[in-house]
């Protein structure tokens, strides 16, 4: 596995045994100023490394600007939304491609998905404005058109827990609607914000949502009432997406920056981590964070088209 | 004894010759520049004191007019507080350039803050586009008082002013007057700046030149049951839905409606009835990446229109743009698309299995390589790929 973040500090071995009391003195000092040197640009110290790439190996069918990932806890399965080739894939827990699914050329500009107990597929469709259902046993597309108090929702990103929970990119508000009926039960908005919410989660029965333009994450319960707003700070350039991590830590997706930054629960900066590039292990255009249930911090970049996995 | 006799005598001795060489610092130079040049109401504490070497080495230097330093850096090593406060919120470009004598004489001036003479002549020395005169003019632009609107180096409001638009307004606009002027508004007179072009305009009321066609025809037009949503604006605009079902879109207002975001409904400067200028727009939300191309050591030289190269509504490329990394820069660089490194379709990237564009390697939004390359062309860029090399 390749270690990113801390070669600074790790990446040279020194034989103390061999070397003068001022020589280890020197050395020592030397070390310490790289540490703290590191600490302070909040670069090191993350101890992620790249593990695994879900991509598709055939170069000229590889992903185009993939958007979305879902992880299938119980089947152990990855499925990616190559939303510039109008397809999902799926690739198995280590990373092998299992399945290339474009439902008869029927998704059109697919954004988000997950994948429900009953087999189904819920998939949000930007170049239809839909919300829809796949049933891959009768293999057939259900489109709809979501609305909310009587205004159309324009679907964006896509969790499922006891319903089926929808941001709507017009207005950047959640939307919880009952999967049978796609009626409305009820929303998330950020309060006191223009732009609304870009991105949220739901971990430990609870729905965080990251505020973009006053860079803030909000912690709701799942019946809607507003529990905490945290405060991030200004060091995001263009945060696009969130992730909770095992221990409450709040992972951001910096686009622009093309790094993650991570916050302990209060919103306090913790470090930041990755990089711009195109090699293994840097970002150029990321759009998506997620954790696996095994521990993988998971990054969809729409620009490399693939999707990287770092572990600790 | 004589040991310390002769170290008072070498220590007066050294008293005495440092205003000496001050003096000749300052004898020397007016020797040939005229003083009177340096002189008004207002001197530069430096000047004043006759040190004119503090800004300028007397025989050679790396900078224009003999200076020390860059502009900004001399100007920063005394006035300190402004380096800090300067670099927070909206900025004013010639303070994000460090073009301090854009605005300020640095030896002797007429006015307080050493500033020019005709402030309103500096402003409109860069803000070219402005009009200096209208049918109806506001009465502070008319009188070139751009200080009493906007503020000079930096501002928590975009487009520097100094108050958020409609408490700005209010400062001489009394409240209680305005209603008669709006009879039709259904609540209190707010959004100001979305129909009055506070410059001027050749409507009355400052009533900015171009009507929205269904605000001409009455309010009911959009203002009817089911709300102002973008759904509403796109029943007419249908050209624009497309581009909002793509990937990437600007549909981001939590009221509902982000045509608003950047269109005014009622009336506009042109027929886009666009609130402000595209860039001012664009920053408005895009300021760090307005900040990142200033700190560039080398950019696009001109990115004013941004939607010339970005789709403002939506689009399914990258970074939102018109075309793929080819598309957009050929319509220019006509010559670069047709013989340079292999690019376009069939020429992909081994590690990403992405087709080769021009923004594999350039970034117009500045790199610190030249050529806007994203990596040393020597050789760090070429080996990204070109492994065996």
């Amino acid at each position: 596995m390749m270690e990113l973040g801390s070669g600074r500090s790790r990446g040279r071995e020194v034989d103390m045994m061999n070397r003068s009391p001022l020589q280890c003195g020197l050395l020592l000092a030397v070390g310490l100023c790289l540490v703290l040197a590191g600490q302070a640009r909040g670069r090191s110290a993350s101890g992620w490394q790249w593990s695994l790439v879900l991509k598709q190996d055939k170069v000229s069918d590889a992903m185009q600007m993939p958007t979305a990932l879902f992880i299938d806890a119980g089947q152990e399965h990855y499925y990616v939304v190559d939303s510039g080739r109008n397809r999902l894939l799926s690739f198995d827990r280590k990373g092998n491609l299992l399945h290339i699914f474009n439902a008869g050329k029927g998704l059109k500009t697919p954004y988000d998905m997950v994948r429900t107990g009953n087999g189904g597929i819920w998939v949000v469709e930007k170049g239809k404005n839909s919300l829809s259902h796949i049933d891959l046993k009768a293999r057939r597309i259900t489109p709809a058109t979501l609305r909310f108090h009587g205004a159309l929702v324009y679907p964006d990103r896509l969790e499922a827990a006891d319903s089926l929970y929808v941001l709507d990119k017009a207005t950047g508000r959640i939307i919880a609607f009952d999967p049978g009926s796609l009626q409305a039960r009820t929303s998330f908005a950020c309060p006191n914000c223009a732009g609304g919410f870009v991105d949220f989660r739901i971990h430990d029965g609870m729905l965080w949502a990251l505020d973009r333009g006053d860079r803030t994450v909000c912690r709701f319960r799942l019946d809607g009432t507003l529990e905490k707003v945290i405060p991030l700070d200004n060091r995001l350039n263009f945060p696009v997406s969130l992730a909770i991590g095992p221990s409450g830590s709040i992972y951001i997706l910096d686009r622009h920056s093309r790094d993650i930054v991570v916050y302990d629960r209060t919103g306090r900066f913790r470090y930041r981590f990755l990089g711009r590039g195109i090699s293994r292990g840097r970002l150029y255009y990321p759009v998506e964070i997620r954790f696996d249930p095994w521990g993988g911090l998971c990054v969809v970049d729409e620009g490399n088209a693939r999707v990287e996995i770092f572990r600790r | 004894m004589i040991r310390m006799a002769m170290m008072l005598l070498f220590l007066l001795a050294a008293a005495t010759m440092v205003p000496a060489v001050a003096m000749a610092d300052d004898r020397a130079c007016f020797s040939c520049h005229e003083r009177s040049g340096f002189s008004g109401r207002v001197v530069h504490e430096p000047v004043a004191g006759g040190r004119c070497g503090v800004c300028h080495n007397p025989h050679v230097a790396r900078f224009k007019g003999l200076l020390r330093q860059r502009q900004d850096t001399l100007c920063y090593s005394c006035h300190r507080r402004q380096k800090e406060t300067f670099a927070r919120g909206v900025v004013h470009e010639p303070v994000a350039d460090g073009r301090c004598t854009g605005c300020h004489t640095p030896h002797a001036g007429s006015g307080r803050g050493l500033i020019r003479k005709d402030l309103a002549g500096a402003c409109f020395a860069c803000h070219q586009d402005l009009e200096r005169k209208y049918r109806y003019t506001h009465q502070p632009y008319a009188g070139g008082q751009c200080g009493s609107c906007h503020r000079p180096h930096r501002a928590d409001n975009l487009e520097l002013l100094v108050e958020d638009g409609d408490r700005l307004c209010l400062t001489c606009h009394v409240e209680a007057d305005l209603a008669g002027g709006h009879r039709d508004f259904p609540a209190a007179p707010a959004g100001c700046l979305s129909c009055h072009n506070p410059h001027g305009s050749s409507r009355r009321a400052l009533v900015r030149d171009e009507l929205h066609q269904p605000f001409r025809r009455g309010c009911g037009a959009c203002h009817r049951p089911g709300g102002l949503t973008v759904a509403r604006c796109l029943e007419c605009h249908r050209g624009v839905q497309q581009q909002m079902l793509a990937t990437h879109s600007h549909l981001t207002r939590q009221d509902g409606n982000s045509c608003l975001n950047c269109h005014s409904p009622h009336a506009g400067d042109t027929d886009a009835l666009l609130r402000g200028p595209v860039r001012l727009l664009c920053v408005s939300c895009h300021l760090q990446t307005l900040s990142g191309y200033r700190k560039s050591a080398s950019k696009h030289p001109d990115i004013r229109e941004c939607n010339g190269c970005h789709e403002p509504h939506g689009s399914s490329h990258l970074a939102m743009l018109r075309g793929d990394g080819i598309e957009v820069c050929v319509r220019c660089h006509e010559d670069q698309g047709k013989f340079t490194h292999p690019v376009g379709p069939g020429v992909l990237d081994r590690q990403t299995g992405q087709v080769v564009t021009c923004v594999s390697c350039h970034n117009p939004m500045g790199t610190q390589y030249g050529y806007q390359l994203v990596r040393d062309g020597k050789k760090a860029l070429c080996v990204v790929c070109h492994r065996a090399y």
